[in-house]
Protein backbone atom coordinates (compact mmCIF):
# COMPACT_ATOMS: atom_id res chain seq x y z
CA UNK A 1 0.00 0.00 0.00
CA UNK A 2 2.65 2.49 1.22
CA UNK A 3 4.93 1.22 -2.12
CA UNK A 4 2.00 1.69 -4.34
CA UNK A 5 1.55 5.34 -2.79
CA UNK A 6 5.24 6.20 -3.84
CA UNK A 7 4.91 5.06 -7.08
CA UNK A 8 2.11 6.65 -7.92
CA UNK A 9 4.05 9.76 -6.56
CA UNK A 10 6.63 9.47 -8.38
CA UNK A 11 5.38 8.13 -11.64
CA UNK A 12 4.93 12.37 -13.39
CA UNK A 13 8.63 12.66 -12.80
CA UNK A 14 9.57 9.15 -14.19
CA UNK A 15 7.71 9.60 -17.15
CA UNK A 16 9.05 13.01 -17.80
CA UNK A 17 12.55 11.24 -17.14
CA UNK A 18 12.22 8.48 -19.66
CA UNK A 19 10.09 10.07 -22.15
CA UNK A 20 12.26 13.18 -22.54
CA UNK A 21 15.94 11.75 -21.59
CA UNK A 22 16.41 8.37 -21.76
CA UNK A 23 14.31 7.15 -24.62
CA UNK A 24 15.44 10.44 -26.76
CA UNK A 25 19.33 9.83 -25.76
CA UNK A 26 19.18 6.04 -26.64
CA UNK A 27 17.42 6.93 -30.02
CA UNK A 28 19.97 9.58 -30.77
CA UNK A 29 22.70 6.99 -29.90
CA UNK A 30 20.87 4.16 -32.61
CA UNK A 31 20.66 6.80 -35.06
CA UNK A 32 24.66 7.19 -34.56
CA UNK A 33 24.85 4.03 -36.66
CA UNK A 34 22.65 4.90 -39.72
CA UNK A 35 23.33 6.16 -42.48
CA UNK A 36 21.89 9.18 -44.68
CA UNK A 37 20.85 8.55 -48.22
CA UNK A 38 19.39 11.10 -50.64
CA UNK A 39 18.72 13.03 -47.24
CA UNK A 40 16.59 10.28 -45.57
CA UNK A 41 17.80 8.33 -42.74
CA UNK A 42 18.50 4.72 -43.60
CA UNK A 43 18.35 2.01 -40.74
CA UNK A 44 21.93 0.16 -40.61
CA UNK A 45 24.27 -0.75 -38.27
CA UNK A 46 27.67 0.65 -39.53
CA UNK A 47 30.68 2.11 -37.71
CA UNK A 48 31.39 4.62 -40.48
CA UNK A 49 30.42 7.40 -38.94
CA UNK A 50 32.56 7.07 -36.57
CA UNK A 51 34.89 5.98 -38.55
CA UNK A 52 34.83 9.40 -40.38
CA UNK A 53 34.60 11.52 -36.86
CA UNK A 54 38.07 9.94 -35.84
CA UNK A 55 39.15 11.10 -39.94
CA UNK A 56 37.88 14.39 -39.90
CA UNK A 57 36.98 16.12 -36.49
CA UNK A 58 40.61 14.47 -34.51
CA UNK A 59 41.72 17.98 -34.67
CA UNK A 60 38.61 19.48 -33.73
CA UNK A 61 37.67 17.12 -30.62
CA UNK A 62 41.62 17.91 -29.96
CA UNK A 63 41.25 21.54 -29.64
CA UNK A 64 38.10 21.06 -27.81
CA UNK A 65 39.13 18.98 -25.20
CA UNK A 66 42.55 21.39 -24.28
CA UNK A 67 40.40 24.66 -24.44
CA UNK A 68 36.95 23.49 -22.43
CA UNK A 69 40.30 21.62 -19.64
CA UNK A 70 41.71 25.27 -19.66
CA UNK A 71 38.57 26.54 -18.89
CA UNK A 72 37.46 24.24 -16.55
CA UNK A 73 40.73 24.28 -14.56
CA UNK A 74 40.68 28.03 -14.32
CA UNK A 75 37.09 27.91 -12.94
CA UNK A 76 37.67 25.13 -10.47
CA UNK A 77 40.85 27.01 -9.45
CA UNK A 78 39.04 30.52 -8.67
CA UNK A 79 35.88 29.34 -7.81
CA UNK A 80 37.88 27.47 -5.06
CA UNK A 81 39.95 30.86 -4.01
CA UNK A 82 36.11 32.68 -4.01
CA UNK A 83 34.89 29.62 -1.80
CA UNK A 84 37.55 29.81 -0.01
CA UNK A 85 37.56 33.96 0.46
CA UNK A 86 34.03 32.98 1.22
CA UNK A 87 34.05 31.04 4.13
CA UNK A 88 37.59 31.98 5.83
CA UNK A 89 38.34 35.57 5.57
CA UNK A 90 35.18 37.43 3.89
CA UNK A 91 33.40 37.81 7.03
CA UNK A 92 30.38 39.78 6.13
CA UNK A 93 31.12 40.20 2.82
CA UNK A 94 30.72 35.75 2.33
CA UNK A 95 26.81 36.17 2.10
CA UNK A 96 26.29 38.79 -0.27
CA UNK A 97 28.96 37.21 -3.00
CA UNK A 98 27.43 33.95 -2.78
CA UNK A 99 24.00 35.94 -2.79
CA UNK A 100 25.28 37.30 -5.89
CA UNK A 101 26.55 33.81 -7.82
CA UNK A 102 23.33 32.35 -7.08
CA UNK A 103 21.37 35.44 -8.13
CA UNK A 104 23.19 35.92 -11.21
CA UNK A 105 23.23 31.96 -12.27
CA UNK A 106 20.01 31.09 -13.46
CA UNK A 107 20.11 34.15 -15.44
CA UNK A 108 21.25 35.68 -19.09
CA UNK A 109 23.37 33.36 -20.99
CA UNK A 110 22.78 34.98 -23.92
CA UNK A 111 23.35 38.38 -22.70
CA UNK A 112 26.42 37.31 -20.56
CA UNK A 113 28.00 36.22 -23.94
CA UNK A 114 26.55 39.67 -25.92
CA UNK A 115 28.65 41.93 -23.05
CA UNK A 116 31.44 39.76 -23.25
CA UNK A 117 31.10 40.78 -27.23
CA UNK A 118 31.04 44.07 -26.21
CA UNK A 119 33.51 44.50 -23.76
CA UNK A 120 36.04 42.75 -26.01
CA UNK A 121 35.15 44.28 -28.96
CA UNK A 122 38.18 46.70 -31.18
CA UNK A 123 35.82 49.64 -30.24
CA UNK A 124 34.97 47.67 -26.85
CA UNK A 125 35.52 48.62 -23.39
CA UNK A 126 38.71 46.66 -22.69
CA UNK A 127 41.13 48.12 -25.90
CA UNK A 128 39.32 51.97 -24.70
CA UNK A 129 40.95 51.62 -21.39
CA UNK A 130 43.75 50.22 -22.04
CA UNK A 131 44.68 52.73 -24.93
CA UNK A 132 43.43 55.77 -22.75
CA UNK A 133 45.71 54.07 -19.78
CA UNK A 134 48.10 54.55 -23.05
CA UNK A 135 49.56 50.25 -22.08
CA UNK A 136 48.72 50.11 -26.13
CA UNK A 137 49.82 52.35 -29.39
CA UNK A 138 46.63 50.37 -31.36
CA UNK A 139 43.22 47.89 -30.16
CA UNK A 140 44.48 44.69 -29.44
CA UNK A 141 42.18 43.13 -32.52
CA UNK A 142 42.69 39.04 -31.22
CA UNK A 143 41.02 40.13 -27.88
CA UNK A 144 37.29 39.03 -29.33
CA UNK A 145 36.80 36.41 -31.90
CA UNK A 146 39.31 34.24 -30.34
CA UNK A 147 40.04 31.57 -28.30
CA UNK A 148 40.77 34.00 -25.73
CA UNK A 149 37.34 35.47 -25.76
CA UNK A 150 35.98 31.75 -25.59
CA UNK A 151 37.48 31.26 -22.27
CA UNK A 152 37.05 34.48 -20.60
CA UNK A 153 33.21 34.29 -21.74
CA UNK A 154 32.94 30.99 -20.47
CA UNK A 155 34.60 31.60 -17.19
CA UNK A 156 32.18 33.96 -16.45
CA UNK A 157 29.68 31.90 -17.26
CA UNK A 158 30.43 28.90 -15.36
CA UNK A 159 31.79 31.00 -12.35
CA UNK A 160 28.62 30.83 -9.96
CA UNK A 161 27.95 27.40 -10.93
CA UNK A 162 31.19 26.13 -9.97
CA UNK A 163 31.32 27.95 -6.67
CA UNK A 164 28.14 26.82 -5.37
CA UNK A 165 29.37 22.87 -4.93
CA UNK A 166 32.85 24.25 -3.38
CA UNK A 167 30.96 26.62 -1.23
CA UNK A 168 28.72 23.66 0.33
CA UNK A 169 32.04 21.42 0.57
CA UNK A 170 33.88 24.09 2.68
CA UNK A 171 30.70 25.25 4.68
CA UNK A 172 30.36 21.41 6.37
CA UNK A 173 34.05 21.17 7.22
CA UNK A 174 33.74 22.11 10.62
CA UNK A 175 36.28 24.48 12.82
CA UNK A 176 37.85 21.86 15.02
CA UNK A 177 40.18 20.20 13.06
CA UNK A 178 41.50 23.35 11.14
CA UNK A 179 42.22 24.92 14.92
CA UNK A 180 43.68 21.75 16.05
CA UNK A 181 46.38 21.93 12.91
CA UNK A 182 47.29 25.45 13.58
CA UNK A 183 47.66 24.82 17.07
CA UNK A 184 49.89 21.77 16.69
CA UNK A 185 52.36 23.97 14.42
CA UNK A 186 50.86 24.01 11.13
CA UNK A 187 51.32 26.53 8.12
CA UNK A 188 48.31 28.12 6.71
CA UNK A 189 49.41 25.85 3.35
CA UNK A 190 49.83 22.78 5.16
CA UNK A 191 46.05 23.21 6.34
CA UNK A 192 45.16 23.69 3.04
CA UNK A 193 46.59 20.68 1.38
CA UNK A 194 45.96 18.39 4.45
CA UNK A 195 43.30 19.10 5.93
CA UNK A 196 40.36 21.27 3.94
CA UNK A 197 41.51 19.98 0.46
CA UNK A 198 41.06 16.33 1.17
CA UNK A 199 37.52 17.08 2.32
CA UNK A 200 36.69 19.26 -0.46
CA UNK A 201 36.96 16.38 -3.47
CA UNK A 202 33.58 15.96 -4.23
CA UNK A 203 33.22 19.54 -4.38
CA UNK A 204 36.21 19.99 -6.54
CA UNK A 205 35.21 16.85 -9.06
CA UNK A 206 31.67 18.72 -9.18
CA UNK A 207 32.89 22.21 -10.07
CA UNK A 208 36.10 20.59 -12.33
CA UNK A 209 32.55 17.83 -14.32
CA UNK A 210 30.37 20.82 -14.76
CA UNK A 211 32.40 23.24 -16.15
CA UNK A 212 34.44 20.75 -18.35
CA UNK A 213 31.12 19.42 -19.43
CA UNK A 214 29.21 22.60 -20.40
CA UNK A 215 31.93 23.98 -22.05
CA UNK A 216 32.75 20.85 -24.06
CA UNK A 217 29.25 20.78 -25.56
CA UNK A 218 28.84 24.73 -26.15
CA UNK A 219 28.70 25.65 -29.28
CA UNK A 220 27.20 29.10 -29.17
CA UNK A 221 29.91 31.06 -27.25
CA UNK A 222 32.60 30.04 -29.90
CA UNK A 223 29.72 30.99 -32.52
CA UNK A 224 29.36 34.41 -31.33
CA UNK A 225 32.93 35.58 -29.88
CA UNK A 226 35.19 32.64 -31.23
CA UNK A 227 35.71 34.07 -34.53
CA UNK A 228 36.05 32.38 -38.21
CA UNK A 229 39.19 29.82 -36.22
CA UNK A 230 37.63 28.59 -33.17
CA UNK A 231 35.49 25.86 -33.91
CA UNK A 232 34.61 23.50 -31.20
CA UNK A 233 32.77 20.03 -31.48
CA UNK A 234 29.69 21.69 -30.80
CA UNK A 235 29.77 23.60 -33.94
CA UNK A 236 30.27 20.82 -36.22
CA UNK A 237 27.94 19.01 -34.16
CA UNK A 238 25.41 21.76 -34.61
CA UNK A 239 26.06 21.77 -38.44
CA UNK A 240 26.26 18.49 -39.09
CA UNK A 241 22.49 18.90 -37.98
CA UNK A 242 21.55 21.67 -39.42
CA UNK A 243 23.44 22.80 -42.85
CA UNK A 244 24.33 19.48 -43.92
CA UNK A 245 21.32 17.52 -42.59
CA UNK A 246 23.46 14.13 -41.22
CA UNK A 247 21.94 13.62 -38.16
CA UNK A 248 23.60 10.37 -37.87
CA UNK A 249 27.44 11.67 -38.28
CA UNK A 250 26.44 14.78 -35.58
CA UNK A 251 25.15 11.72 -33.24
CA UNK A 252 28.39 10.26 -33.25
CA UNK A 253 30.03 13.05 -32.90
CA UNK A 254 28.27 14.19 -29.84
CA UNK A 255 29.09 10.28 -28.38
CA UNK A 256 32.97 10.43 -29.27
CA UNK A 257 33.35 13.71 -27.38
CA UNK A 258 31.04 12.64 -24.31
CA UNK A 259 32.62 9.00 -24.03
CA UNK A 260 36.14 11.18 -24.10
CA UNK A 261 35.23 14.15 -21.69
CA UNK A 262 33.49 10.66 -19.37
CA UNK A 263 37.21 9.22 -19.62
CA UNK A 264 38.63 12.36 -18.83
CA UNK A 265 36.85 13.14 -16.06
CA UNK A 266 37.87 10.06 -14.63
CA UNK A 267 41.07 10.12 -14.93
CA UNK A 268 41.11 13.94 -13.23
CA UNK A 269 39.33 12.25 -10.19
CA UNK A 270 41.88 9.61 -10.03
CA UNK A 271 44.72 11.73 -10.31
CA UNK A 272 42.81 14.53 -7.91
CA UNK A 273 42.86 11.58 -5.21
CA UNK A 274 46.12 10.45 -5.64
CA UNK A 275 47.60 13.81 -5.00
CA UNK A 276 45.40 14.59 -2.05
CA UNK A 277 46.01 11.13 -0.38
CA UNK A 278 48.53 11.73 2.88
CA UNK A 279 51.82 10.91 2.66
CA UNK B 1 30.18 38.48 -11.92
CA UNK B 2 28.54 41.45 -11.84
CA UNK B 3 29.93 44.09 -14.48
CA UNK B 4 29.64 42.67 -17.50
CA UNK B 5 25.80 42.21 -17.16
CA UNK B 6 25.76 46.00 -15.60
CA UNK B 7 27.58 46.54 -18.53
CA UNK B 8 24.59 46.21 -20.93
CA UNK B 9 21.81 47.33 -18.68
CA UNK B 10 23.78 50.47 -18.69
CA UNK B 11 24.35 50.55 -22.61
CA UNK B 12 20.45 49.79 -23.33
CA UNK B 13 19.32 53.53 -21.87
CA UNK B 14 22.09 55.31 -23.76
CA UNK B 15 22.32 56.93 -26.61
CA UNK B 16 25.22 55.62 -28.06
CA UNK B 17 24.49 53.16 -31.03
CA UNK B 18 28.00 51.24 -30.70
CA UNK B 19 27.47 50.17 -26.92
CA UNK B 20 30.62 51.96 -26.63
CA UNK B 21 31.75 54.58 -24.31
CA UNK B 22 30.93 57.42 -23.53
CA UNK B 23 27.35 55.90 -23.51
CA UNK B 24 25.52 58.88 -24.46
CA UNK B 25 22.34 60.74 -23.51
CA UNK B 26 20.44 59.22 -21.22
CA UNK B 27 17.66 57.84 -23.48
CA UNK B 28 14.31 55.14 -23.76
CA UNK B 29 14.34 55.14 -27.46
CA UNK B 30 16.07 51.66 -27.35
CA UNK B 31 13.29 50.63 -25.37
CA UNK B 32 10.91 52.34 -27.78
CA UNK B 33 12.24 50.64 -30.53
CA UNK B 34 12.00 47.37 -29.15
CA UNK B 35 8.11 47.97 -28.29
CA UNK B 36 7.53 48.64 -32.12
CA UNK B 37 8.90 45.83 -33.36
CA UNK B 38 5.85 43.47 -33.34
CA UNK B 39 8.45 39.93 -33.50
CA UNK B 40 9.36 41.66 -30.07
CA UNK B 41 5.34 40.54 -29.10
CA UNK B 42 4.98 37.50 -30.49
CA UNK B 43 8.56 36.06 -28.82
CA UNK B 44 6.72 37.64 -25.44
CA UNK B 45 3.66 35.69 -25.41
CA UNK B 46 5.16 32.65 -26.39
CA UNK B 47 7.71 33.01 -23.63
CA UNK B 48 5.01 33.82 -21.29
CA UNK B 49 3.24 30.56 -22.24
CA UNK B 50 6.18 28.49 -22.12
CA UNK B 51 7.54 29.99 -18.83
CA UNK B 52 4.35 29.72 -16.69
CA UNK B 53 3.31 26.23 -17.98
CA UNK B 54 7.25 24.47 -17.39
CA UNK B 55 6.48 26.82 -13.96
CA UNK B 56 2.94 25.27 -12.73
CA UNK B 57 3.83 21.83 -14.84
CA UNK B 58 7.48 21.30 -13.20
CA UNK B 59 6.66 22.25 -9.81
CA UNK B 60 3.66 19.71 -9.46
CA UNK B 61 5.39 16.83 -11.02
CA UNK B 62 8.92 17.54 -8.78
CA UNK B 63 7.01 17.84 -5.42
CA UNK B 64 4.67 15.12 -6.31
CA UNK B 65 8.33 12.96 -6.93
CA UNK B 66 10.14 14.80 -3.72
CA UNK B 67 6.78 13.61 -1.78
CA UNK B 68 7.45 9.94 -3.24
CA UNK B 69 11.24 10.33 -2.22
CA UNK B 70 11.09 10.98 1.42
CA UNK B 71 9.29 7.84 1.47
CA UNK B 72 12.36 5.91 0.52
CA UNK B 73 15.57 4.69 2.10
CA UNK B 74 18.10 7.50 1.92
CA UNK B 75 20.12 5.38 -0.37
CA UNK B 76 17.63 4.81 -2.73
CA UNK B 77 16.03 8.11 -2.52
CA UNK B 78 20.01 9.17 -3.19
CA UNK B 79 20.43 7.18 -6.71
CA UNK B 80 17.03 8.43 -7.70
CA UNK B 81 17.80 12.16 -7.35
CA UNK B 82 21.06 11.39 -8.97
CA UNK B 83 19.64 9.80 -12.03
CA UNK B 84 16.84 12.48 -12.15
CA UNK B 85 19.28 15.62 -11.79
CA UNK B 86 21.69 13.43 -15.28
CA UNK B 87 19.90 15.98 -17.57
CA UNK B 88 21.18 18.87 -16.21
CA UNK B 89 24.83 17.69 -15.94
CA UNK B 90 24.21 16.69 -20.35
CA UNK B 91 25.34 19.37 -22.73
CA UNK B 92 22.55 20.77 -23.89
CA UNK B 93 23.01 21.08 -27.27
CA UNK B 94 23.31 17.28 -27.27
CA UNK B 95 19.84 16.70 -25.47
CA UNK B 96 18.07 19.36 -27.76
CA UNK B 97 19.24 17.63 -30.81
CA UNK B 98 18.31 13.96 -29.52
CA UNK B 99 14.88 15.60 -28.33
CA UNK B 100 14.53 17.02 -32.11
CA UNK B 101 15.42 13.63 -33.75
CA UNK B 102 13.13 12.06 -32.05
CA UNK B 103 10.31 14.19 -32.62
CA UNK B 104 10.71 14.17 -35.92
CA UNK B 105 11.14 10.51 -35.93
CA UNK B 106 7.65 9.91 -34.32
CA UNK B 107 6.61 12.27 -36.38
CA UNK B 108 5.40 14.83 -34.23
CA UNK B 109 4.77 18.54 -34.88
CA UNK B 110 7.20 21.25 -33.12
CA UNK B 111 6.14 24.30 -31.30
CA UNK B 112 5.86 25.64 -28.08
CA UNK B 113 3.97 22.61 -26.62
CA UNK B 114 7.30 20.48 -27.53
CA UNK B 115 9.31 23.43 -25.81
CA UNK B 116 7.35 23.02 -22.95
CA UNK B 117 7.73 19.27 -22.56
CA UNK B 118 11.30 19.42 -23.13
CA UNK B 119 11.94 22.20 -20.35
CA UNK B 120 10.48 19.96 -18.15
CA UNK B 121 13.34 17.24 -18.16
CA UNK B 122 16.04 19.66 -16.85
CA UNK B 123 13.53 21.91 -14.61
CA UNK B 124 12.00 18.70 -12.57
CA UNK B 125 15.37 18.25 -10.99
CA UNK B 126 15.62 21.61 -9.41
CA UNK B 127 12.52 21.08 -7.72
CA UNK B 128 12.85 18.19 -6.29
CA UNK B 129 16.15 19.36 -4.76
CA UNK B 130 14.86 22.22 -3.37
CA UNK B 131 11.51 20.55 -2.00
CA UNK B 132 13.23 17.40 -0.91
CA UNK B 133 15.85 19.13 1.06
CA UNK B 134 12.80 21.25 2.98
CA UNK B 135 10.96 17.89 3.33
CA UNK B 136 13.81 16.21 5.00
CA UNK B 137 13.61 18.71 8.04
CA UNK B 138 9.56 18.54 8.18
CA UNK B 139 8.27 16.14 11.01
CA UNK B 140 5.88 13.65 9.37
CA UNK B 141 4.37 12.85 13.06
CA UNK B 142 1.82 15.77 12.66
CA UNK B 143 0.51 14.02 9.21
CA UNK B 144 0.63 10.26 10.49
CA UNK B 145 -1.82 12.19 14.17
CA UNK B 146 -4.03 13.87 11.07
CA UNK B 147 -4.73 10.44 9.15
CA UNK B 148 -4.90 8.79 12.69
CA UNK B 149 -7.99 11.52 13.12
CA UNK B 150 -9.56 10.26 10.20
CA UNK B 151 -8.11 13.17 7.66
CA UNK B 152 -8.05 11.85 3.94
CA UNK B 153 -4.57 11.64 2.46
CA UNK B 154 -5.04 14.63 0.08
CA UNK B 155 -6.75 16.53 3.00
CA UNK B 156 -3.47 15.83 5.03
CA UNK B 157 -1.48 16.54 2.38
CA UNK B 158 -3.11 20.37 1.81
CA UNK B 159 -3.98 20.86 5.55
CA UNK B 160 -0.79 20.38 6.88
CA UNK B 161 2.01 19.40 4.22
CA UNK B 162 1.62 22.28 1.89
CA UNK B 163 1.08 25.15 4.41
CA UNK B 164 4.79 23.99 5.89
CA UNK B 165 6.44 23.99 2.57
CA UNK B 166 4.38 27.10 0.38
CA UNK B 167 7.31 28.98 0.28
CA UNK B 168 9.83 26.20 -0.92
CA UNK B 169 7.09 25.22 -2.77
CA UNK B 170 7.32 29.01 -4.81
CA UNK B 171 10.70 29.55 -4.84
CA UNK B 172 10.94 26.20 -6.20
CA UNK B 173 8.66 27.33 -9.10
CA UNK B 174 10.39 30.58 -9.30
CA UNK B 175 13.76 28.91 -10.13
CA UNK B 176 12.08 26.47 -12.90
CA UNK B 177 10.64 29.48 -14.33
CA UNK B 178 14.04 31.38 -14.51
CA UNK B 179 15.59 28.33 -15.90
CA UNK B 180 12.85 28.42 -18.58
CA UNK B 181 12.56 31.97 -19.49
CA UNK B 182 16.69 32.17 -19.90
CA UNK B 183 17.14 28.59 -22.18
CA UNK B 184 17.94 29.26 -25.26
CA UNK B 185 19.65 26.20 -26.92
CA UNK B 186 16.79 23.48 -26.30
CA UNK B 187 14.35 26.24 -26.92
CA UNK B 188 15.78 27.24 -30.51
CA UNK B 189 15.21 23.54 -31.81
CA UNK B 190 12.29 22.36 -30.46
CA UNK B 191 10.48 25.18 -31.18
CA UNK B 192 10.13 24.49 -34.55
CA UNK B 193 9.16 28.16 -36.47
CA UNK B 194 8.56 29.77 -33.06
CA UNK B 195 10.46 32.29 -31.41
CA UNK B 196 10.89 33.45 -28.08
CA UNK B 197 12.65 36.05 -26.16
CA UNK B 198 15.93 34.04 -26.16
CA UNK B 199 15.65 33.16 -29.75
CA UNK B 200 15.12 36.90 -30.55
CA UNK B 201 18.48 37.92 -28.71
CA UNK B 202 20.06 35.20 -30.98
CA UNK B 203 18.36 36.46 -34.17
CA UNK B 204 19.78 39.93 -33.08
CA UNK B 205 22.80 39.18 -32.32
CA UNK B 206 23.75 37.30 -35.31
CA UNK B 207 22.60 39.85 -38.29
CA UNK B 208 23.10 43.34 -37.07
CA UNK B 209 24.09 45.50 -34.70
CA UNK B 210 21.10 46.23 -33.29
CA UNK B 211 21.09 48.16 -30.47
CA UNK B 212 17.59 47.63 -29.01
CA UNK B 213 19.39 44.18 -28.29
CA UNK B 214 20.31 45.99 -25.36
CA UNK B 215 16.82 46.93 -23.89
CA UNK B 216 15.85 43.47 -24.65
CA UNK B 217 18.97 42.15 -22.98
CA UNK B 218 17.96 44.13 -20.19
CA UNK B 219 14.00 42.66 -19.73
CA UNK B 220 14.91 39.37 -19.47
CA UNK B 221 17.95 39.28 -17.13
CA UNK B 222 15.84 41.69 -14.81
CA UNK B 223 13.17 38.79 -15.21
CA UNK B 224 15.23 35.58 -14.55
CA UNK B 225 17.10 37.84 -11.94
CA UNK B 226 13.96 38.84 -10.44
CA UNK B 227 12.78 35.21 -10.61
CA UNK B 228 15.49 33.98 -8.58
CA UNK B 229 16.36 37.08 -5.78
CA UNK B 230 12.49 36.41 -4.73
CA UNK B 231 13.11 32.57 -4.57
CA UNK B 232 16.06 32.81 -2.46
CA UNK B 233 13.99 35.40 -0.25
CA UNK B 234 11.36 33.56 0.38
CA UNK B 235 13.14 30.25 0.96
CA UNK B 236 15.85 32.38 2.75
CA UNK B 237 18.91 30.21 1.18
CA UNK B 238 17.77 27.07 2.08
CA UNK B 239 19.14 25.04 -0.57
Amino acid sequence: MQDQKTKILLAPAALVFTGLFVVPLSYFFVISFWRIRLYKLVQDFSFSNYVSVFQEYMHAAVFTFFISLTIAIVTTFLAFAIAYLVRFKAGRFGPFILYIAMVTMFGGYLVKIYAWKTILGTNGILNSAMLWVGMIDEPLSWLLYSPVAVVLTLLHFLLPLALLPLVGALNSITDDPILVARDLGATGYRTLVDIILPQCQPGIVSAFALSFFISAGDYVTPRLVGGPDTFMVGNFIESQFVNRLNAPLGAALAFSTLTICLIALALFRILLSRSLAPK
Amino acid sequence: MLSPLVLVVFFSFGSNQNATFPVGALTLDWYRVLFKNPEFWVGLKNSLVITVSVGVLSTVIGTCAAMGITKLKSTKANTVISALSLPIMMPPLVLALALVSIYSGLGIRMGVHTVIMSHLVFTQPFVIVIVNAQLANFNFASVDSARDLGASPMRSFFDIVLPNIRPTIIGAALIAMAISLDDFIITFFTIGNGMTLPTLIWGMMRTSLDPSINALGTLVLFATIGFSAIALRITKYQS
